[in-house]
């Protein structure tokens, strides 16, 4: 096995050898497959904020007051109360909500009477979350989240269809369901497109939060792996070296955003296509 | 009833750690306001080096995480705690999270700041610049009375906005950088409450309504101050008058 490596040290020499190993320790492993959790937040966070956002769209473009009203809410909330605010408050309501019902079938006025802290009502009705259950709350909770802001995006961009392509649509017999789906969502993503880039600039971001719900997360791991490491054998391997991980971090959420402009371009020059210049 | 009680009990429990954010945004917001301009400028000047700087900087500071940015700066502060501060003597300030916290607002909202702030000089009119360069001003009287004046009209709405997040985004102050003496923040406050007894409906929901009130004070301030900077104007709203809408553009 020794041998093996040893082509390795001859190659490149000591110091990009020993550079290598510890890039690839078993830790460093852990941490390169943390990003999935982040991945998979921004994709389905943006899923799901999409479907609230339509959702959103239409309760707010509704006939129906009081629906009306609900939209106008949703959208509203997030304008005056911090993003982290929500994002804490939803698993954690959610679990509480949950365990407030499983408490009703399981626990017994004994159980209740024998339990100390304050919530949950009885020991049966402790929920513990794992990882995987964590990460989905939390992309529903950046689901809901940004899902008001891409409501507002669509609202927008719904009204500035317009309007003789609807008119010529309704004169063509079409019900008024059929020229929402055939021609009036359709035609507004070209409109939503850049306002939907920013929200999803906003979402990318917000995935940085995921170590708040108890995600192993890069943000966690970094820490983690920067933190001053000292072994009994081999007493201190390095220093505090979170700097360097943040730093990267830093890097990888710029190079993300650079990333995700390019593919944006690219959708909106698609999506524009056969449409007059702008401007 | 008991419900109302128990509100009104919890409401003036964060008037103290509201003061905090209050100071973390206004010590953040003139520094970096001023920080700003000068990048906004840097991002319009000729020489390729200042735009290059400046634009990347901007980039850098709008593209990443403010969550990521105050974790970078405290351990970059941690780090360098042993070989510069504490030599020089002055730890209890570097290391102080009323000063780190600020640090880290101030970079993120320069960017911020100067992305509006260059969007509106570049919709200063032509005609008003070269009017008043026939008349003879140095660029800084060009500035001072064409460009200015009109940068900040158009700015304005915009960075009431970005006023309104970066208050919002003081809430991440003391997820990141530890608390000392007992000196809570709005957000931490809260968890620390929930923690006692796992009210996470009370607890989070007045922490919002302090958030919420103090955001909708923050908007009638700079709305007051966008009618005074507008008072030459027609009172109708026109295109050039658009209306202080609280949308948000960007936040972190």
């Amino acid at each position: 096995m020794e041998s093996e490596a040893f082509w390795l040290y001859d190659l490149v020499g000591e110091d990009i050898a020993f550079w290598i190993g510890y890039l690839t320790n078993g830790k460093h492993l852990n941490w390169y497959a943390s990003f999935r959790f982040t991945i998979m937040a921004a994709v389905f966070g943006a899923i799901l904020a999409l479907v609230f956002g339509l959702l959103g769209a239409m309760a707010k473009a509704s006939r129906f007051a009081p629906l009306r009203a609900v939209g106008s809410v949703y959208v509203g909330m997030v304008r005056g109360i911090p993003d982290v605010l929500f994002f804490l408050f939803f698993p954690l309501a959610f679990e509480q909500a949950v365990e407030w019902v499983l408490a009703m079938q399981v626990c017994t006025p004994e159980s209740i009477a024998a339990t100390q802290a304050k919530w949950p009502p009885c020991r049966e009705a402790n929920w513990l979350l794992t990882t995987n259950q964590y990460l989905i709350l939390a992309c529903v909770s950046l689901g809901i989240i940004y899902g008001a802001f891409t409501a507002n995006v669509i609202h927008g961009a719904m009204r500035a269809v317009p309007k003789g392509q609807l008119e010529a649509a309704r004169a063509y017999g079409m019900s008024d369901f059929q020229v929402l789906t055939r021609i009036h969502v359709r035609q507004m993503w070209v409109y939503a497109l850049p306002g939907l880039s920013n929200v999803w600039m906003l979402l990318i971001k917000a995935t940085s939060l995921l170590s708040l719900l108890q995600v192993a997360d890069i943000v966690w791991w970094a820490g983690q792996l920067g933190s001053p490491n000292f072994l009994p054998q081999a007493g201190l391997v390095h220093g505090d070296w979170r700097w360097a991980y943040y730093i990267a971090l830093f890097v990888f959420y710029i190079l993300v955003t650079l990333l995700s402009e390019k593919a944006f371009n690219r959708l909106n020059l698609w999506a524009r296509r056969g449409m007059p210049e702008e401007g | 009833m008991t419900i109302i009680e128990t509100l009104l009990r919890e409401i003036p429990k964060y008037a103290e750690p509201a003061l905090f954010n209050l100071y973390f945004a206004a010590v953040s917001l003139p520094i970096g306001f001023a920080f700003a301009l000068l990048f906004a400028l840097g991002k319009t000047s000729k020489n390729p080096i200042i735009r290059g700087l400046a634009s990347a900087y901007v980039y850098a500071f709008r593209g990443s995480p403010l969550f990521i940015q105050f974790f970078m700066f405290y351990s970059i502060m941690l780090a360098l705690n042993a070989v510069w501060w504490r030599p020089m003597g002055i730890s209890w300030l570097m290391m102080n999270p009323l000063f780190i916290g600020p640090l880290a607002l101030v970079m993120n909202t320069t960017a911020y700041t100067a992305e509006i702030i260059y969007g509106a000089l570049r919709t200063v009119p032509r005609g008003e610049l070269e009017a008043a360069r026939a008349y003879g001003m140095t660029p800084y009287q060009v500035f001072r009375t064409v460009t200015w004046p009109n940068t900040i009209r158009i700015a304005w709405p915009a960075y009431t906005n970005e006023v309104v997040f970066l208050f919002h985004a003081t809430a991440l102050v003391y997820f990141t950088l530890p608390v000392i003496d007992g000196q809570r923040d709005i957000m931490n406050t809260a968890r620390n409450f929930f923690e006692r007894d796992y009210n996470a409906f009370l607890h989070f929901s007045v922490a919002a309504l302090w958030f919420l009130a103090i955001s909708m004070v923050i908007f009638f301030i700079f709305g007051l101050v966008y009618e005074r900077l507008m008072r030459h104007m027609p009172k109708e709203r026109t295109a050039s008058r658009p209306r202080l809408r609280f949308g948000p553009k960007y936040i972190r």
